[in-house]
C-alpha cells in the first residue's frame, strides 16, 4: 500500500482528477488532498475541500483523505487546533522558523509536520526535538515534486535539508509525499524511496516511509479523532435495556461500550456454542454481567435442566417445568437472534468480539472520504 | 577474473498531459478515451534509443557532475526502446544503477526534437535481461487487456464486444486492478542460475 498524503488542492483547479488518476495508475492507493493555510486562521473552520467529492473521475480503488496544512505564521492557540483537526482527517503544520519549530516538535497537537525544504534553512536540525515529536507520534515529511519540477536551487536545497533531516531523524519517523500541483511532477512510489536512497535513506527505511509511516499517521489521526481512552470503536454494543440507552449517546462512551462488548462476546460464545440451557439464560438483571456470572448461571441452569430430566417424574412440576421451559421452549433474547444472523450473514467480525476492535478495518461510518 | 555485473531498469513513460502533442496527427476522440489509455501512448516517432541515451548522460552529469558521468559511461546502455508501448530497457552497472534512476526520475520531459512533457516511471530493476523482458511482455499484455475492458465500459457496446469477451476472460487469475504490478516489491536481484550477458 502506497501512500501519498500531499496532494495540494484549491477550489477552482480542474487538473485534479486527472492527477488522482495519474496517482493511481503510478501505484499509490491512498491519497490525501491538502488545503494549505497560511495567516489568521479564518472564523469558519469547517473543511473547504467538500465531501463527498465533487470529481467524477476518481478511480474506485482509490481512497481520498482530507488534510489541512497550516503555515505557523503567528502563534497559536492549541484549542482551535483541536477544532480543526476535527474537520479534517489529517492536520500538518509547516514551521518557518527555528522557534516554531520547537513548538511544533514539543507542544502543538498535529500529525504531521511539514517544512518547506526547497528553501535555505539558516538552522541545523537536530535529534533531541525531532526523537520527542516522533515519540508522541508526529512524522516529518519530505516532499520531492518541487525539488524534480523546480530549479537547480531549489534542487540543491531540497538535496542539502532532505539530506540533513534523514540524519538527524535517524531515518525514522519521516513520511515522504509529493507535493504535486500537476500530474507530470508526480512521480512513482518506488522512484521516490530511490530518491530517498541516493540522499541517505536505506532502502527498507524508504520503504516504510512510504507506506507503513504514512499508514500510523493516518491512523493516529484517526483514533485521536474517534478513540475514547483506550477503546478504539465500537462495533455492535447489543441491544440496550431501556433505562439505560440515554447514557449510550454522547461521552459516555467509554464505559458502556466496554461492558456492551463483554456480554456481546459471552453472548457470541453462548450462540455458537448454542446449548439451548445457556441460551435460555436471561439478564434479567439491569447490570451487564460478567462473564464469570454469566458462566455460573449458564452452568446452574443446565444443572437445574439436567437434575430436572432426571427427577422429572418425581420432583416438582413446577420445577420441572420451569427447567424445561428454560431449557427449550423460551424463546432466545432479540438480541441473542439478531446477533446470530449477524454472524451467521457475516457482518459482524468474529475478530472484533473479545477484546476489541481490529484496528485494520475502519468501520464505513469512520471513513470520511467518498467511497 | 571478476565480472562486472549489470542491473537492467524497466522504464515505462507516461504522458499525464494532452498538451505538446507529438507530431503525428491525432485521432479526433482522443479527448474522451479513459485516462489509463491517455497516460500510456505511444511515444513520437522521433524519439529513439540514442536520444533516451544522450538525455540521461545530460541528467546524470547535471545532477552528480562529472563523478557520475565518469562512473555510469562504461555500462550505460539502452538495450531496447519501443516508441509504441512507450517502454525503455537501460543497462547499467550495479553499483551507480541508482544514480541513472534518480536522473530518469529528475527528466521532466523528452528531448529537444520531441519536447513532450513526460514523467519516466522504473517499473522493474533486475539482474538480468531476461526477467526484465518477461516483465515488459508481461505488462503489455495487462494493458491491453486492461485497456479493452475500459473501453468497452467506456463505450458500453452491444453485440461486437461479446465476440472478444470469450478471449478478454482468457486468465481470469489476472488481478486487472493492481494496476501498477507493485504487490512483490520490484527488485529482481541476481538469482543463482541466471546467465548475465557477456560484452
Amino acid at each position: 500500500m502506497f501512500y501519498d498524503l500531499n496532494v495540494p488542492w484549491s477550489a477552482n483547479d480542474t487538473q485534479i482528477p486527472r492527477t488522482l488518476t495519474f496517482l493511481h495508475e503510478l501505484g499509490y492507493n491512498v491519497v490525501a488532498l491538502n488545503h494549505t493555510i497560511s495567516g489568521k486562521l479564518p472564523s469558519d473552520l469547517k473543511c473547504a475541500i467538500p465531501g463527498p467529492l465533487p470529481y467524477k473521475d476518481i478511480p474506485p480503488g482509490l481512497k481520498v483523505l482530507r488534510r489541512c496544512t497550516l503555515v505557523l505564521t503567528e502563534s497559536y492557540q492549541n484549542a482551535r487546533l483541536a477544532e480543526l483537526s476535527r474537520n479534517y482527517d489529517v492536520l500538518a503544520v509547516r514551521p518557518i522558523d527555528e522557534r516554531t519549530l520547537q513548538l511544533a516538535c514539543s507542544s502543538l497537537d498535529c500529525d504531521i509536520i511539514s517544512l518547506d525544504l526547497t528553501q535555505r534553512l539558516p538552522y541545523w536540525f537536530k535529534f533531541k526535538p525531532l526523537s520527542e515529536a516522533i515519540k508522541s507520534g508526529k512524522r516529518f515529511e519530505i516532499s520531492y515534486a518541487q525539488g524534480v519540477m523546480g530549479d537547480s536551487g531549489m534542487r540543491r536545497s531540497l538535496i542539502s535539508n532532505a539530506t540533513q533531516l534523514i540524519r538527524a531523524s535517524r531515518g525514522r519517523g519521516l513520511i515522504i509525499s509529493s507535493e504535486a500541483k500537476a500530474a507530470v511532477a508526480c512521480r512513482g512510489p518506488w522512484d521516490a524511496i530511490n530518491l530517498a536512497a541516493v540522499w541517505g535513506l536505506g532502502q527498507e527505511r524508504g520503504y516504510e516511509a512510504m507506506s507503513k509511516e504514512c499508514r500510523s499517521v493516518v491512523v493516529a489521526a484517526q483514533l485521536k479523532r474517534t478513540g475514547y481512552r483506550g477503546v478504539i470503536d465500537v462495533v455492535y454494543g447489543g441491544e440496550k435495556p431501556p433505562a439505560s440507552e440515554k447514557e449510550e449517546h454522547g461521552k459516555g462512551k467509554g464505559k458502556q461500550p466496554v461492558n456492551g462488548q463483554k456480554r456481546k462476546a459471552a453472548a457470541l460464545e453462548a450462540g455458537e456454542n448454542s446449548t439451548p440451557a445457556v441460551a435460555g439464560v436471561e439478564n434479567t438483571s439491569q447490570q451487564p454481567l460478567s462473564k464469570q456470572q454469566m458462566k455460573r448461571q449458564a452452568k446452574e441452569a443446565k444443572l437445574n435442566a439436567t437434575s430436572g430430566q432426571q427427577s422429572g417424574r418425581m420432583s416438582d412440576s413446577q420445577h420441572t417445568l420451569e427447567s424445561v421451559s428454560r431449557e427449550e421452549g423460551k424463546p432466545k433474547s432479540a438480541a441473542m437472534i439478531e446477533l446470530e444472523r449477524q454472524v451467521a450473514a457475516g457482518e459482524v467480525d468474529r475478530r472484533a468480539t473479545s477484546h476489541g476492535i481490529g484496528v485494520f478495518d475502519l468501520p464505513p461510518e469512520m471513513r470520511r472520504a467518498s467511497e | 577474473m571478476v565480472r562486472l555485473k549489470h542491473r537492467y531498469l524497466l522504464v515505462n513513460i507516461l504522458f499525464p498531459d494532452l498538451k505538446n502533442a507529438p507530431s503525428a496527427p491525432r485521432p479526433k476522440g482522443v479527448d474522451e478515451l479513459p485516462y489509463a489509455i491517455q497516460f500510456h501512448q505511444p511515444s513520437s516517432d522521433r524519439m529513439n534509443a540514442k536520444l533516451l541515451m544522450q538525455m540521461i548522460r545530460n541528467g546524470v552529469s547535471e545532477l552528480f557532475g562529472d563523478y557520475g558521468s565518469g562512473m555510469i559511461a562504461g555500462s550505460l546502455q539502452v538495450k531496447y526502446f519501443s516508441q509504441a508501448t512507450s517502454t525503455a530497457i537501460v543497462r547499467v552497472s550495479r553499483d551507480h544503477y541508482r544514480l541513472v534512476w534518480a536522473a530518469l526520475t529528475f527528466a521532466t520531459h523528452l528531448p529537444k526534437p520531441v519536447n513532450q512533457a513526460c514523467v519516466f516511471q522504473v517499473v522493474r530493476v533486475s539482474g538480468t535481461i531476461r526477467k526484465a523482458e518477461e516483465e515488459a511482455i508481461r505488462r503489455a499484455r495487462l494493458s491491453i487487456r486492461r485497456a479493452k475492458r475500459d473501453t468497452k465500459t467506456a463505450q458500453k457496446v452491444g453485440g461486437s464486444a461479446d465476440g472478444r469477451a470469450a478471449e478478454l476472460n482468457e486468465d481470469k487469475d489476472i488481478n486487472l486492478e493492481d494496476v501498477s504490478g507493485f504487490a512483490d516489491g520490484i527488485d529482481d536481484a541476481d538469482e543463482p542460475g541466471d546467465e548475465d550477458e557477456s560484452d
